[in-house]
């Protein structure tokens, strides 16, 4: 396959979208630009699964959500960073740094 | 956890806000993406169709946002009540059928359980009873338990005790008010000054005693019951400190109790204690120091703080070590406690239980019907849940959907159900409030109102659940291939409904069967022979009041004089008195010795009832002496001890020889035995159901023991030539003219008292006798039901049958045989479930085996009866239907 997309692994999408946001507030759109940008176009976010995700952070309380202008002088959703978020923020990259640190130990010992 | 319910909230309840923001927000997020590709150089149409070809399905998005913020469950049931009410509207039919049928069945069960409530469950009404405990001696010999305390041994528990916060007394004394008008015999009881603050009870108005009145020469203070307030001094508001007038002396009145508090009485305490039927007024006890006397006392004691009835039988042993070594005749008695709470409910315990077991059975019935019904409806809605099915709806989703409008049709039901209980216990209240204790305390509390919720979803669950899963197991391809014909339904669903009639047949067989048997019963009690005659016979009480009557001669002598004043009334045919007439209470009874026939081994101890009778008492209420003279007025405590024996009595000790001129006497051999000069009929005492115990009947004029049994009181009997209406009138002018202060007491007709000894079996027969009927209405309405639909059913082949010559008679045959073939599976089930059942109720039966074979019979030929009329009208539609018109249908 010479895609170079590939599918975010299962229970990545949260942390990036934590950490997007732990740059400023963005709407969901630029989220999902902002990660593929960064990720040089590896990373894409289908948005059947941005949104979704996007409420469930929400009602956990690791973001909020308010109404304001975009870019382009449209009314947009913008959602930030609550306190518990970079909390869990913090959590989240820990764990992160955790595992693939051990799936490389083993990748690179076997 | 706040934040989650925050936004759980909106989304229910505005959900158009948070949809159109959700709209907004998609709506958004694509628009930025056409503009993206337009960006790259895409024309307008091409740069849509490739963000919508990112985007993917708009619809499934926007239901995985739902989803993701946790409130779909609450939008699909949102979304059931909602479809399930406008079904309701649409079949108002189905539904007030389905609804009415609930309701009975709940009704029903709410009425019963708010009788069982307020009989066992719901706590005495005084604040401590969950920790009071009533303490009973018991004596070596066998069957001498539960004995009252003498007032020495209550005397030295209360001195010994450890185990107890509070400890009180109390014994039943009669009190004759005087001074207010005619003067009245009040029942009341004496009690110690613990009494009050062991039960834990405070007064209405005033106080209860204080320790410094409980001593003799300070305890003229009185505390009313509330009735007796009520009725004897108009609820006056100032009567504490007022004076009445009680055995001729002043009482200050300084408390009067609550309308709840009854205690004590005879709900469930053995008839030894005596105890008034219900207490009128309170008595200070005020034993002496060192008080000597017989077993009379009534003890209860409230357990100390984190005590338990392991420690009070610790305290209690130690009490009777303590006991033997002041008083060596103790030796080998015991004591031992009862909780309160158990002591007085279990007197009343079982024609509860029969009741519940009534209703349950009831209420099944009206659930399996309404699970008839309702399998009826869904599956003539299968072209809707097949197309549902057929549209990605789950199997799960449509039992939900099918689930909630059973429990709407459940809360429906249980709502009416709970005004009708109510209709039905104002009906009950009217009817049998004396027979059943704490009836009045029946009502809307928060146990019965949590049982009518878990009755109603109970019965929703159990009348939804089988038609929805039976439903809805069904082959899609096949069921809509089958398109618009009405025909077919699942091979399991008349199976199912099968099953309900006959269960349904079978549960009303029992209970009809239940019921037939107190009928039964009921009519043999009437006809039992009890040994008098009750026609034109009236009875009264004539209680002396102790300070002016203490000899037991000069009270032999006033009865006598009564006697003579009521004989010289014109109308009177003959009078006597006795200890107690039939159905007047409890004999006194005692161990007895026959010197002809002493005991084989000690410990065989011969028993009889021991009460007094003048003269023609016997002829008074119509017991024939079968053998022997009556005794005379010139028996007396110069003359030759005798008695008069019942046949029982001489059944029992006399077998196969002349008991006449035999001897008979109570058991402490210092007290002569008595030569037996007459035997009399077994008389029925206390209920016409018992078998009549051995009694022997003394001459009020050969009291020779004085202590023992009480005259006090006596009871007589008056039978009048014609009907008077004035006998009331001349039986309280020939007492007046012998002492105008006694009161005449309980006066009533002797027919009254035997009717009021059945007043607990004709409610228990109305109430089971309603329940049955119940029973048998619902059952032939689901018959109905059934066998209707499956005319409705088999309408098609019926017409080809008659289009093939079937005679309208074979068809109509066929429908019944149908009906009448569950009818007969639910009879012959039925049969063997009665037998186990009905050998439950054994105890409420009298003079009817518990398999009746005539109850039996009767019964399942009534059931077979009423399930082949259920089918007469569908069997009549199915036999005039036009083959034509069927046919051209198909």
């Amino acid at each position: 396959m010479t895609d170079p997309h590939i599918d975010l692994p299962q229970g990545t999408l949260d942390l990036l979208i934590l950490r997007t946001l732990a740059l400023g507030p963005q709407h969901g759109w630029a989220i999902s630009e902002r990660v593929q940008q960064i990720s040089n176009d590896v990373l894409r976010i289908q948005q059947g699964s941005l949104y979704p995700a996007l409420h469930r952070l929400e009602r956990r309380g690791w973001i909020k959500a308010s109404w304001g202008t975009s870019e382009n002088n449209r009314r947009a959703k913008y959602y930030e960073l609550t306190s518990s978020g970079k909390k869990q923020l913090e959590v989240e990259t820990e764990s992160w740094r955790k595992l693939t640190a051990a799936v490389a130990q083993i990748l690179e010992s076997v | 956890m706040f934040n989650d319910l925050r936004i759980r909230l909106r989304s229910i309840f505005r959900k158009a806000a948070v949809e159109a923001e959700l709209k907004d927000e998609l709506r958004f997020h694509f628009d930025n993406e056409v503009e993206k590709y337009k960006r790259t150089g895409m024309a307008d149409e091409e740069a849509k169709r490739s963000a919508r070809l990112a985007f993917g399905c708009e619809e499934q998005v926007t239901q995985d946002c739902r989803d993701a913020r946790g409130t779909r469950m609450a939008e699909t049931i949102m979304q059931d009540l909602h479809y399930g009410l406008r079904s309701i509207r649409k079949n108002r039919g189905f539904f007030s059928i389905a609804a009415l049928t609930l309701a009975l069945g709940i009704g029903a069960s709410i009425a019963v359980f708010s009788l069982v409530n307020a009989i066992l469950l719901k706590p005495l009404p005084y604040p401590n009873a969950g920790h009071v405990v009533m303490i009973w001696r018991e004596g070596p010999l066998a069957g001498v338990g539960d004995m009252p305390f003498a007032p020495g041994e209550y005397s030295i528990l209360a001195r010994s005790a450890t185990a107890f916060q509070n400890l009180g007394a109390f014994k039943k004394d009669s009190f004759n008010l005087t001074g207010v008008s005619d003067p009245e015999l009040l029942e009341g009881v004496r009690v110690t000054a613990g009494f009050f603050p062991t039960l834990g009870v405070t007064p209405a108005l005033g106080r209860i005693f204080i320790q410094e009145e409980d001593q003799a020469g300070r305890e003229h203070v009185v505390v009313l019951s509330n009735r007796l307030w009520r009725s004897r001094f108009g609820a006056d508001p100032g009567i504490v400190g007022k004076t009445v007038h009680l055995n001729g002396s002043p009482y200050f009145v300084i408390g009067v109790m609550p309308a709840s508090f009854q205690f004590p009485n005879q709900e469930g305490i053995p008839s030894l204690l005596d105890l008034p039927r219900e207490t009128q007024l309170w008595v200070p006890l005020a034993l002496p120091a060192n008080p000597r006397g017989a077993n009379e006392l009534g003890v209860i004691g409230e357990l100390r703080p984190g005590g338990t009835l392991a420690s009070v039988e610790q305290d209690l042993t130690i009490f009777e070590s303590v006991l033997e070594r002041l008083i060596p005749q103790e030796k080998n008695w015991a004591s031992h406690a009862v909780p309160l709470m158990r002591q007085t409910a279990s007197d009343a315990r079982l024609p509860v239980l029969l009741l519940l077991g009534a209703v349950s059975v009831v209420l099944l019935i009206a659930c399996a019907n309404v699970a008839g019904l309702t399998l009826n409806r869904s599956l003539g809605r299968r072209r809707e849940l097949t197309l549902r099915g057929a549209l990605g709806a789950a199997r799960s989703r449509i039992i939900q959907q099918l689930m909630t409008e059973s429990l709407i049709l459940a809360l429906i039901g249980g709502g009416l159900g709970i005004l009708l209980a109510e209709v039905c216990l104002l009906m009950v209240k009217n009817f049998a409030s004396g027979a059943i204790p704490h009836l009045n305390e029946t009502g809307l509390d928060l146990r019965v109102i949590t049982f009518a919720v878990g009755v109603t979803f109970a019965s929703g669950l159990f009348f939804g659940l089988a038609p929805a899963m039976g439903a809805t197991r069904m082959n899609m391809v096949e069921a809509l291939k089958s398109g618009g014909q009405r025909s077919g339904g699942s091979a399991s669903a008349p199976k199912m409904r099968n099953a309900l009639i006959i269960v349904q047949v079978a549960m009303a067989m029992v209970l009809v069967i239940a019921a037939g048997l107190l009928v039964r019963t009921f009519n043999s009690m009437l006809r039992a022979d009890a040994g008098f005659d009750a026609t034109r016979v009236v009875t009264f009480e004539l209680p002396l009041p102790a300070p002016k009557y203490q000899d037991t001669a000069r009270m032999a002598d006033l009865y006598r004089q009564v006697l003579l004043r009521l004989q010289s009334i014109p109308s009177v045919q003959g009078t006597g008195f006795a200890s107690v007439v039939p159905m007047g209470g409890a004999p006194d009874g005692t161990v007895i010795r026959m010197p002809e026939h002493p005991p084989v081994n000690s410990a065989e101890q011969p028993y009889a009832n021991y009460s007094f009778v003048s003269p023609g008492y016997f002829a008074a209420i119509g017991a024939p002496l079968l053998r022997g003279r009556d005794i005379n007025s010139t028996d007396s405590l110069n003359t030759v001890p005798v008695t008069i024996i019942n046949a029982a009595l001489a059944r029992k000790f006399f077998p196969g020889e002349d008991p006449i001129g035999k001897q008979v006497g109570v058991a402490m051999t210092k007290f002569p035995a008595r030569t037996i000069v007459g035997v009399v009929a077994d008389t029925k005492q206390a209920s016409l159901r018992e078998q009549p115990d051995p009694e022997m009947f003394v001459p009020a004029t050969q009291n020779e023991i004085k202590v023992w049994p009480s005259m006090q009181t006596m009871q007589f009997a008056v039978r009048t030539k014609i009907d008077d209406a004035y006998i009331a009138v001349s039986v309280r002018q020939a007492v007046h003219a012998v002492d105008p202060d006694l009161p005449v007491a309980k006066f009533s007709t002797l027919s009254t008292l035997v009717d009021t000894s059945m007043t607990a079996d004709r409610f228990s027969l109305i109430l089971v006798g309603v329940l049955g009927m119940l029973a048998l209405i619902l059952t032939s309405v689901g018959m109905y039901g059934v066998i209707s639909y499956s005319v409705l059913q088999r309408m098609p082949e019926i017409g080809l049958r008659m289009a093939l010559g079937a005679k309208r008679s074979q068809i109509f045959a066929m429908v019944l045989y149908n009906g009448g073939r569950l009818a007969i599976a639910g009879v012959t089930i039925g049969l063997i479930g009665a037998l186990a059942a009905t050998r439950l109720m054994a105890r409420f039966l009298y003079g009817v085996q518990p398999t009746d074979p005539f109850t039996f019979a009767a019964v399942s030929f009534l059931l077979i009866l009423v399930a082949l009329l259920a089918c007469y009208l569908p069997a009549r539609r199915a036999m005039k239907l036009d083959p034509m018109i069927v046919l051209r249908y198909e």
